[in-house]
C-alpha cells in the first residue's frame, strides 16, 4: 500500500470535495428516495404519529383487490406502443430527410420544433384540437366527409386512448429522427454504392444495409420511447386527466393520485416500486433484445 | 448513378412539416382573432386580427408573477448545476480512490427517473422546510448525471501536455481549472446551461406537487390552473399558451445545433 | 464561432430591451386615465344630460366602475381609469339608452377617444 503524501491527501480532500454538492443531490434526491419507497410501502403512513409496520399488506391490496391498479398497468403498456409507432415514422422521415435535398436544416428544425416545448402548453393545444364542438380535428372529419358525427375524442372510451398517443407520438417525433440521422449519417456511403454496383435496388439497400446499421440507433429510440411511457405525467393530466373512467390512467398518474388526491403516499410508494421494477425489467430485456448495441453507440461517442 | 427527382421528397417534408407545425398556427391565429372558440366553421387566416387577448392575459392573470417564479428557478437550477456538474466532472478526472464505486453509483442513479422519487421526495423536501419555496423547486434538478458525463469528455479531452506544463509551472489546480479546462469547454458549458434551463423551465409534475398557493406558481403549473378555471372557451387562454410557449421557442431557434447535440449525446449516456 | 454567438444574442437580447424601453417610455407618456366621448339621441344630435356608466369587463362578469352625465354638447370624460377592457353605456330618461359599447385597450389607464358617438335609441 503506497502512503500517501500530504499533497496526495489534500487532492483526494478536494476531490471529494468538488463531488459533495453533486453527489448530495443525488442521494438526497434519487438514492435515498428509491430505499425511502420500499420503506414506506412495507409501513402504513400517515401524516400524524409515527408509521406503523404493515408487511405486504399494500401489495396485496395492489395485486388482489385494485382495478385500476392493472387498469393503469394495461394503460400503460398499451402506451408504451405509441414508441415504434413513432420510431416508424421517425426512420421514414429521417431517410427523407436524410436525401440530398435543399433546405434540409429547414426541415429538420421544423419538425424537432414540437420536442423542447413545454408538454403542458402542447397538452392544452391538442386537447383544444380534440374538442367536440370546436375542435380542427373535427372540423377536418366533417368537411372531408370521413364522418357524419363529430366524435369526442378524449371523452370516449374508445378514443381517449389513442388520441393521447398520436399527441405523443407528435411530440416525440423529431426527437427519434434526430437520433435516426445521427445514425444514418454514420453508415458510411461506400456500402451503398458497393451495393448498387452489386445491382440491388433501393428496397434491397434499405433492408439489408440501412436497417441493421441503424439498429444501436432504433433500440435506443425505444428505451427512451418505454421510458417515456412510463413517466408521461404531464400529457396525460392535462389532456384527460386519467379519464374518462380511467381509460388513460397510467401507472405515474395513478401514483401522484393516490399520493397527493387520495392522500395514501404509502400506496403510492407500492405502486412506485412496482412502477421502478417493471422499469428496469423492460430496459434490461430491451438492452438484451439488441445485444448490448445501445451500449455500443456510448462507446463509439 | 441515376439521379431521382427531388420534388416527391420535398412534398413529403412539406407535408409533415404542416402537419408539425398545423397546431402552432391554429393556436397563434386563434390568440390573435378569438374565432374557432364559438365561430364555425373557422376560417383559415385571421380575420380581423388583434392582440386585446394578450393584454387580458397580462392583466387577468398573474403572468408576470409566474414568469419570475419560473425565471428565479431557473437562474438557480442553470447556476448551481453549471458549477456542480462541472465540479463533480472535474473530481471524475482525477484519480482516488473509490472513484471506480463512484462512477457505478452515478451510472445507477441514471436508471432512477424522476417520476420513481416524488413520493419521497415530496416528503425530503417538507423534512426540510422547503415546500412552496423556490430553492425546494430548484433542488432536485441542479445536478444531473449526463451533463456530468458532457463536462467529464470535455476535460478529458484537454490536451494532457497542456495540463502537465501547467502543473510543472507550479500553477494551482484552481487556476488551472479557471484558466485552462474552463475555457476550452464552453461547449459544454453552454450544453449544461440550456438543457438545465429547459428541464427547469418545463417542469411541471415538481411543481405541481411542492406549490401550495398560487403566489409561487410557475408557468407551467399557472397554464395548467388557469385551463382548470375557464376551460377553452376563452381567447385569453390561446394568448397565454402563445406567450408561455415564446421563451422556450426563442431559446430552442437561438441555439438549435447545440440543444440537438445537447439531447442527443446525452441520450447515448443512457 | 464566438463572436457569431455573442452577435445574436447581443442583437436579440438588446433588441427586446429597447423594445421593452420604448414600450414602457409610451405608456408612461399615454396612461392618464382618460375616456372621452359624445353621447347624440336617435337624430344625430347631442344629448345633453343623458347619465354614461363605464363598467369594467372582467373575464367573467361586467363590475360598475363610475358613472358621468354629458355636458352642454353631449361629450362627456372619465379620468383616472385603471381598466384595460371597459364597457360604455349611455341612457336618458325619455330619450332612450345606446347599445353597449366596448374599449378594450393596449394598457392599463390609456387615454382613448371613442371614435363613434354613443347613440341613445327608444327602447322597443
Amino acid at each position: 500500500m503506497t502512503r500517501r503524501s500530504p499533497r496526495g491527501l489534500r487532492r483526494e480532500l478536494v476531490v471529494w470535495l468538488f463531488l459533495l454538492p453533486s453527489l448530495g443531490i443525488f442521494l438526497l434526491y434519487r438514492i435515498l428516495p428509491l430505499v425511502w419507497n420500499g420503506v414506506l410501502s412495507l409501513q402504513k403512513w400517515s401524516p400524524f404519529g409515527t408509521p406503523r409496520w404493515a408487511g405486504l399488506y399494500h401489495y396485496e391490496e395492489m395485486f388482489l383487490y385494485d382495478d385500476v391498479f392493472w387498469t393503469s398497468l394495461w394503460n400503460t403498456v398499451v402506451f408504451m406502443s405509441s414508441s415504434p409507432i413513432a420510431i416508424a415514422l421517425a426512420l421514414a422521415l429521417a431517410l427523407l430527410v436524410h436525401a440530398p435535398v435543399r433546405g434540409r436544416a429547414t426541415y429538420r428544425t421544423l419538425i424537432f420544433l414540437s420536442y423542447p416545448l413545454m408538454t403542458v402548453a402542447v397538452g392544452i393545444i391538442w386537447r383544444w384540437l380534440y374538442d367536440e364542438k370546436v375542435g380542427l380535428l373535427n372540423y377536418l372529419l366533417l368537411s372531408l366527409g370521413l364522418t357524419t358525427r363529430r366524435i369526442a375524442f378524449l371523452d370516449s372510451f374508445e378514443w381517449a386512448m389513442p388520441s393521447v398517443i398520436a399527441a405523443a407520438v407528435w411530440q416525440i417525433l423529431g426527437f427519434f429522427m434526430i437520433i435516426l440521422l445521427a445514425g444514418l449519417q454514420t453508415i458510411p456511403s461506400e456500402l451503398y454504392e458497393a451495393a448498387a454496383i452489386d445491382g440491388a435496388d433501393p428496397r434491397q439497400r434499405l433492408l439489408r444495409i440501412t436497417l441493421p446499421l441503424l439498429r444501436p440507433s432504433i433500440f435506443l429510440c425505444l428505451m427512451i420511447g418505454i421510458i417515456n411511457s412510463f413517466t408521461s405525467f404531464d400529457l396525460i393530466y392535462v389532456m384527460t386527466r386519467g379519464g374518462p373512467n380511467y381509460a388513460t390512467e397510467l401507472l405515474i398518474t395513478y401514483i401522484y393520485r393516490a399520493a397527493f388526491v387520495l392522500s395514501k403516499l404509502d400506496y403510492a410508494a407500492a405502486l412506485t416500486v412496482v412502477l421502478f421494477l417493471f422499469l428496469v425489467a423492460l430496459t434490461w430485456l430491451a438492452n438484451r433484445a439488441a445485444g448490448g448495441e445501445a451500449g455500443a453507440v456510448e462507446a463509439a461517442e | 448513378m441515376k439521379r431521382a427527382p427531388t420534388w416527391p421528397v420535398h412534398v413529403a417534408l412539406v407535408g409533415v412539416s404542416l402537419v408539425m407545425l398545423g397546431p402552432f398556427y391554429w393556436v397563434l391565429k386563434t390568440s390573435l382573432t378569438g374565432e374557432n372558440i364559438f365561430a364555425y366553421p373557422p376560417a383559415l387566416l385571421p380575420v380581423a386580427p388583434h392582440v386585446f387577448y394578450y393584454v387580458d392575459v397580462w392583466y387577468y392573470i398573474p403572468f408576470v408573477r409566474f414568469l419570475l417564479n419560473s425565471a428565479i428557478v431557473s437562474t438557480i437550477v442553470v447556476l448551481a448545476s453549471t458549477a456542480f456538474n462541472a465540479m463533480a466532472a472535474y473530481a471524475l478526472t482525477q484519480p482516488f480512490r473509490g472513484k471506480r464505486a463512484v462512477i457505478l453509483l452515478l451510472l445507477s442513479c441514471m436508471l432512477i427517473p424522476f417520476q420513481a422519487t416524488i413520493v419521497p421526495a415530496y416528503l425530503i423536501t417538507k423534512e426540510l422546510g422547503l415546500l412552496n419555496s423556490h430553492l425546494g423547486l430548484a433542488l432536485p434538478l441542479c445536478s444531473t448525471i449526463i451533463c456530468i458525463f458532457v463536462f467529464k469528455a470535455s476535460f478529458d479531452a484537454v490536451p494532457r501536455s497542456l495540463l502537465d506544463a501547467a502543473r510543472l509551472d507550479g500553477l494551482p489546480e484552481w487556476r488551472i481549472i479557471l484558466l485552462i479546462m474552463l475555457p476550452l469547454s464552453t461547449s459544454a458549458i453552454a450544453t449544461n446551461v440550456i438543457l438545465s434551463f429547459i428541464w427547469s423551465w418545463n417542469n411541471f409534475l415538481w411543481p405541481l406537487i411542492v406549490v401550495r398557493n398560487e403566489a409561487m406558481q410557475t408557468l407551467p403549473l399557472g397554464l395548467s390552473t388557469f385551463l382548470s378555471y375557464l376551460e377553452n372557451t376563452t381567447g385569453a387562454l390561446y394568448a397565454f399558451c402563445v406567450m408561455v410557449l415564446a421563451p422556450g421557442l426563442l431559446l430552442f431557434l437561438l441555439e438549435q445545433r447545440r440543444f440537438i447535440q445537447g439531447l442527443t449525446s446525452g441520450a447515448t449516456k443512457g | 464561432m464566438g463572436g457569431g454567438l455573442r452577435n445574436r444574442y447581443v442583437v436579440v437580447l438588446g433588441t427586446l430591451a429597447l423594445l421593452t424601453a420604448a414600450w414602457n417610455a409610451y405608456v408612461a407618456l399615454h396612461d392618464d386615465g382618460l375616456i372621452l366621448g359624445r353621447v347624440v339621441g336617435p337624430d344625430g344630435r347631442p344629448v345633453p344630460g343623458a347619465t354614461v356608466r363605464l363598467q369594467e369587463r372582467t373575464l367573467t362578469t361586467l363590475e360598475p366602475r363610475a358613472t358621468a352625465v354629458t355636458g352642454p354638447a353631449g361629450e362627456f370624460r372619465f379620468t383616472r381609469h385603471r381598466l384595460h377592457h371597459l364597457v360604455l353605456e349611455a341612457a336618458k330618461d325619455g330619450v332612450g339608452r345606446s347599445p353597449r359599447v366596448p374599449v378594450r385597450l393596449y394598457f392599463r389607464g390609456q387615454n382613448h377617444t371613442l371614435l363613434a358617438p354613443l347613440r341613445l335609441a327608444p327602447p322597443g
